[in-house]
């Protein structure tokens, strides 16, 4: 809109930048006057953002996907493969455990997430004394570096004198190894359930805070019961909120590289998509089935961020609003 | 009887999420003895000490570590700003790209980390930059940019477009408007989203890993050599997170209001 006017003033000439005013310095088209019309400064500004794009996402995608049709061990020089590499890959078993992996982890670790937060949220969703510090003790977690996390469950989940195991043995339940093939797996699910659930308490939160009020005391009215409210009201009320935070969780899942480092080191059947590009690429130095797995990943991270990129812009204009 | 209930319920909530940080700040304080006893009496009476935290700082490189550190975080957060903030305005203002390239800006922050390691690595390794910090402000850059342009994005959409026009009006040139209007407008949400850029580039391991040896390694690193050696001594570790952990501790205890935002790229008002 603000675009039409200043075209308009611009052609026309000074009388009729007097009338409309949109630009009452301009007389002739300077340069700077030029650059400061909308249609070119709503670019110019976007100059420096373009070229760390242009630089750091062309370049490693076309990189990625050049050598993914590439034999490449950085010692001789590539050799073309064609696809050679990705039906390697696609046949390689360790490939689909890695995948599975991730998958088992995306699953439990949203649902619990889910669970969990939703509980809490019912619970919180009332004015009470203390509620904002209590808010910022829960919030604590959130924001400390994955690696520092993962390396704090690892000590307290040590065999022998990891207090997890000494106070579960005053229950009497026996000692558990838990980054044992088998279990390794459930607890790094665990310990990133334990991170990032305060996350999905307070966004919830902030979904049944904002909640119509009126439809929820009709329902009351109409003798509903408290299930039948939260299934048919609540419910379908923060399915956009559901829907943001299963999909950046799987955003970050996906990725998710860290709490294996701090634990098992991607043993133990603990292998996940990340780990294995990494393994393949900075241990075993194939850079061509890293970057192929690297494009597989990119791949699946896409169609995700696609619907999620959807979701965000429905929110962000609905609470601008 | 409900609200003995209620009760209960928070305090199990909150000892969840609290009780491992408290516990890992007293195993801090603890002596090595203290640290392996099975006897859980001595577990939660100890007499505390600071050999741990004197252990860290000199007999490890933990003062160049948290140097490092500061000075990587800083300079590409400043980067990402100058960067984002002209680049939110324009996509909030002009809607610039018809959503499009906001889609693209925010890819970027989806692509899984290994596939920019790896070109990046190389590129880096022909430039002779491993292993400084140049090369991790650069990549801390190109991780936090579209972050930083889709919280800005939310913040600048928040003020009234009618503002500038009238500002316009009253004659006020393109940089006028952004020192009197749009700045002091903007100020807090840019705060905000700083801080964020630095927590995250604080927190980073993947590519500080990969792309650090020794003398820009980064406080993550430092963290993780612990777990690397064979046999891991608990308590210097122990100081080491406590230390390491403590500006995000803070961040999320003053941000408290904003990090729901922050963490959904301004989607959701916590």
């Amino acid at each position: 809109m603000a675009n039409h006017v200043s075209e308009a003033t611009l052609q026309a000439g000074p009388s009729v930048q007097q009338e409309t005013g949109a630009y009452p310095k301009v007389r002739d088209r300077t340069f700077w006057s030029v650059l400061s019309d909308d249609k070119y400064y709503k670019w110019i500004l976007l100059v420096p953002l373009l070229s760390v794009l242009l630089i750091f996402m062309l370049y490693p995608l076309f990189y990625c996907i050049w050598y993914s049709f590439h034999e490449f061990g950085m010692v001789k020089a590539a050799t073309f493969l064609g696809l050679e590499n990705y039906r390697d890959v696609l046949r390689d078993a360790e490939f689909w455990q890695a995948l599975g992996r991730t998958g088992i982890v995306l699953v439990i670790s949203i649902t619990a997430e889910l669970v969990i937060g939703m509980a809490v949220a019912v619970l919180f969703n009332r004015e009470f004394n203390g509620q904002n510090p209590i808010r910022g003790l829960i919030l604590l977690p959130l924001l400390i570096a994955p690696l520092a996390v993962s390396m704090m469950w690892n000590f307290f989940l040590q065999f022998d004198f990891g207090i997890v195991n000494l106070t579960l043995a005053l229950v009497g339940i026996p000692k558990t190894s838990w980054f044992a093939p088998g279990v390794g797996l459930y607890t790094i699910a665990g310990i990133s359930v334990w991170q990032w659930t305060p996350f999905s308490i307070f966004v919830l939160l902030a979904g049944l805070k904002s909640l119509p009020r009126d439809s929820f005391e009709a329902a009351k009215v109409d003798g509903a019961s408290a299930w039948y409210t939260f299934r048919r009201l609540t419910l379908p009320n923060l399915a956009p909120l559901i829907m943001i935070i299963v999909l950046l969780r799987t955003m970050w899942l996906i990725r998710l590289f860290d709490p294996l480092y701090g634990t098992t080191r991607g043993g133990a059947d603990t292998e996940l998509l990340d780990w294995m590009i990494y393994r393949n690429t900075f241990v075993y130095f194939d850079i061509g089935r890293g970057s192929t797995l690297a494009v597989i990943s990119l791949f699946l991270t896409m169609i995700v961020c696609g619907v999620l990129f959807r979701q965000l812009m429905k929110a962000l204009s609905a609470t601008s609003e | 009887m409900k609200r003995v209930l209620f009760w209960a319920a928070t305090l199990l909530v909150v000892f969840t999420f609290v009780s491992p940080l408290v516990w890992m700040y007293l195993t801090s304080f603890k002596t090595n003895a203290d640290i392996y006893t099975q006897d859980l009496v001595k577990m939660f009476f100890f007499s505390p000490i600071l050999d741990n935290y004197v252990n860290l700082f000199t007999r490890t490189v933990f003062v160049r570590e948290l140097i490092n550190t500061f000075i990587i975080s800083s300079a590409s957060t400043i980067l990402v700003m100058l960067v984002a903030l002209p680049a939110a305005y324009s996509f909030a203002r002009y809607e610039t790209g018809h959503g499009h390239l906001l889609f693209v800006t925010i890819s970027t922050r989806m692509f899984p980390a290994a596939v920019a390691a790896i070109p990046f690595f190389m590129a880096f390794k022909w430039l002779g930059l491993l292993d400084t910090r140049f090369a991790l402000i650069i990549l801390y850059l190109y991780f936090n940019v579209s972050f930083a342009v889709f919280l800005l994005y939310g913040f600048f959409r928040e003020i009234p477009a009618e503002l500038e026009q009238a500002a316009t009006i009253d004659g006020y040139g393109r940089i006028d408007i952004f020192r009197k209007i749009i700045f002091p407008m903007i100020k807090p949400g840019a705060a905000i989203t700083a801080i964020f850029c630095f927590i995250f580039s604080w927190n980073e391991f993947l590519y500080a890993f990969l792309f650090t040896r020794n003398m820009a390694r980064t406080v993550t690193i430092g963290l993780a050599s612990f777990w690397a050696s064979g046999q891991v001594d608990w308590g210097t570790m122990a100081a080491c997170v406590c230390l390491a952990i403590l500006p995000t501790l803070a961040a999320a205890w003053f941000m408290q209001r904003y990090i729901i935002r922050g963490l959904t790229f301004g989607a959701v008002k916590g």
